[in-house]
C-alpha cells in the first residue's frame, strides 16, 4: 500500500479535479457557459477523436513534435555533451548559451514566420530552437556525471578509448540521458502548440486557438484534456523508463 | 647493484621525476625516486599527505606519466596501463554500480573479450577467495565498503597480474575493518605469490603488511628511507604490541615529522 499509494496519487489528483470541476459547473457555482461540466467535455472530446479531420491535426501535430524531437534530443545531448567534456570549448560557449538560455524564444516566433513561413518545417525548426539550450543543459550535466574514477580505473584495466564510452560513459550517464529526453519531450511539444497558435493553417494549437477566439469552451477544454492525457502519458512512460534503470546508481 | 640483482627485480623504478608546469617555474611533485622491488616481496610506501605518493604509483601503474626516469615491471619499460601483469586497486572501489559484484570482477576479461563462461568462472573462483561468494549477484549499493573493496581486489586479481598496485586501498574504512582486510590480504598474498605495492599514510599498516618499507618525504616529493621489516611471517596482530614493531613505528615517525 506504501508503495501504491505514490503511484496512484496523480490519477487520485485527476479524479478529484474532474469531480470538483463537474460539481462546480452543474451547482452553479463556476459558469456553465466558461466551464461547461466535465462530463459534457469529455462527451465533446469523444466526438472530436471520433472526427476525421481533428484526427488529422492531431496528426500533423504529432508528427511535428517527432520529428522536432527527433532531431533536437540527439542534437542537444551531442552538443552538450562535447563541452561538458571540453573545458576550454565550455568557456568559450558558456556566455552566449547563458543569453540565449535566459532570452524568452517565443518573441523570436515573428521571424520565424518571417523566414520559414507558416508550415511544417516552421513548427519544426521552431520547437528545435526552444528545445536545443535546455536539452544540451542536461547533456553538459550529463557528462560531468561521469565519475572520473571510473573511467580511470576502466583506464587501468586496459579499456580502450571506445570502450570507455561504451562501458563506463554511456551508462553513467543513462539517467541524465533520459531525462534529456523527458524534458526534451515537454519543450518540443510547448514549441509545437506555440508555433501552431501563432500562426498555422492546421494542427491542434490552431484549432485550440481558433475556438478560444470564438468562444467554444467545450471544445477548447476537450482539446486541452487530450493534450494533457497525451503528455502526461509519454512524460511518465519516460519517467518510468527512467526509473525502472536506476535501482542501483544511488551509490557507487 | 650488481647487473644481476636488477634483472630480479620486479619492479624497477630509477631517476623518476614528476614537474608540473613550466620547467623553471613549475611545481616538482616528485624528485629522483628509485625503487627496487623483488619478486613476491610486499613493499609499501608511506609518508604524509601530498608527498606524491599516489602519484607515483599512478605513474607506475601508466596511469600518469612521469617528466624524469623510467619505470620497469618485469623487465618492461611501462608507458601505458598494462593490465596483463598490473592489477591496481584505488581508496574508492571504483565498482561500476550497474553491474553486479560477479559481473564487476569479470570487467577486466570482458574488456579483453573473454568468453561469458571463461569470465564467470573465474569471477567465481576469486570471489569464492574474498569470502563472497554468497553476494555475488548483489549490486554494489547493497554491499558494505569492506565488501565493496574485497569485490576490486577480486577484480585486481582476475587477470593474474605480476604486480598488484593499492593506493591506500582500506583508508576509507573503520578501524577493524581495515585490520580484517589487511590481514585477508597478506593471506591472498602468501597464497598467489605475488608482488605487491601498496601506498598508505598509516605507519601501523605500512609495517605490519611490509618485507620493506619506503618512507617518502613532502615538497618535493621524495624517497627519504628504506626500510627492512625483520618481523616473522605469518604476521600476527599481537606482533604490534612488540618493542622491535614500536621502535620501528617510531623511527620512521621521525622520519617524517623531521626529515633531514
Amino acid at each position: 500500500m506504501t508503495q501504491l499509494l505514490p503511484r496512484l496519487a496523480p490519477a487520485l489528483f485527476l479524479a478529484l479535479v474532474a469531480l470538483v470541476w463537474e460539481t462546480a459547473s452543474r451547482s452553479g457555482l463556476a459558469d456553465p457557459d466558461v466551464l461547461p461540466p466535465f462530463s459534457h467535455v469529455m462527451g465533446v472530446l469523444w466526438g472530436l477523436v471520433g472526427s476525421a479531420s481533428f484526427r488529422a491535426d492531431l496528426g500533423l501535430t504529432a508528427l511535428e513534435v517527432a520529428v522536432a524531437f527527433v532531431i533536437v534530443v540527439p542534437l542537444g545531448l551531442i552538443a552538450g555533451l562535447y563541452l561538458g567534456e571540453k573545458p576550454q570549448a565550455y568557456r568559450l560557449f558558456s556566455p552566449l548559451l547563458n543569453l540565449l538560455l535566459s532570452v524568452p524564444k517565443s518573441i523570436f516566433l515573428p521571424i520565424f514566420i518571417f523566414a520559414f513561413g507558416i508550415g511544417f518545417g516552421q513548427k519544426v525548426i521552431y520547437a528545435v530552437t526552444l528545445t536545443f539550450f535546455i536539452v544540451m543543459l542536461t547533456g553538459i550535466a550529463a557528462a560531468r556525471s561521469v565519475p572520473a574514477g571510473l573511467v580511470n580505473m576502466a583506464r587501468a584495466f586496459g579499456a580502450s578509448k571506445r570502450q570507455t564510452y561504451l562501458e563506463i560513459y554511456l551508462p553513467a550517464m543513462e539517467p541524465l540521458i533520459i531525462e534529456g529526453a523527458r524534458i526534451g519531450f515537454i519543450y518540443t511539444v510547448t514549441g509545437v502548440l506555440i508555433a501552431e497558435m501563432y500562426g498555422s493553417p492546421r494542427g491542434i494549437g490552431r484549432l485550440m486557438f481558433a475556438w478560444g477566439e470564438s468562444f467554444r469552451m467545450p471544445e477548447l477544454l476537450a482539446s486541452v484534456v487530450l493534450v494533457v492525457i497525451l503528455t502526461v502519458f509519454v512524460n511518465e512512460l519516460l519517467r518510468w523508463l527512467e526509473d525502472s534503470r536506476q535501482t542501483h546508481r544511488s551509490r557507487a | 647493484m650488481s647487473a644481476e640483482t636488477n634483472m630480479s627485480d620486479m619492479i624497477r623504478v630509477e631517476g623518476l621525476g614528476k614537474r608540473y608546469g613550466d620547467p623553471a617555474t613549475g611545481l616538482t611533485a616528485l624528485t629522483d625516486i628509485a625503487l627496487n622491488v623483488r619478486a613476491g616481496q610486499f613493499v609499501t610506501i608511506v609518508g604524509p599527505s601530498g608527498c606524491g605518493k599516489s602519484t607515483l604509483l599512478q605513474i607506475i601503474a601508466g596511469l600518469v606519466t612521469s617528466t624524469s626516469g623510467e619505470v620497469q615491471i618485469d623487465g618492461r619499460t611501462i608507458v601505458g596501463p598494462s593490465p596483463d601483469i598490473i592489477g591496481v586497486m584505488f581508496q574508492d572501489a571504483w565498482l561500476l554500480p550497474w553491474k553486479t559484484a560477479r559481473e564487476n570482477v569479470e570487467f577486466p576479461l570482458a574488456l579483453r573479450k573473454v568468453p561469458a563462461d571463461q569470465r564467470k568462472e573465474r569471477a567465481m573462483k576469486l570471489l569464492d577467495l574474498v569470502g563472497l561468494t554468497a553476494s555475488a549477484d548483489q549490486y554494489p549499493d547493497q554491499l558494505s565498503g569492506g565488501m565493496r573493496q574485497r569485490v576490486a581486489i577480486a577484480r585486481s586479481l582476475i587477470q593474474k597480474p605480476k604486480v598488484l598496485l593499492m593506493d591506500e586501498p582500506f583508508a576509507a574504512l573503520d578501524e577493524q575493518t581495515r585490520t580484517r582486510m589487511g590481514n585477508e590480504l597478506l593471506q591472498i598474498w602468501q597464497e598467489s605469490g605475488g608482488t605487491v605495492l601498496f601506498v598508505t599514510h598509516g605507519l601501523t599498516e605500512a609495517i605490519y603488511l611490509a618485507d620493506i618499507v619506503y618512507v617518502m618525504g613532502a615538497r618535493p616529493g621524495r624517497i627519504i628511507d628504506r626500510i627492512e621489516v625483520e618481523l616473522p611471517r605469518p604476521r600476527s596482530i599481537d606482533m604490534i604490541g612488540s618493542e622491535y614493531f614500536g621502535r620501528l613505528r617510531n623511527r620512521i615517525w621521525h622520519l617524517i615529522a623531521d626529515p633531514a
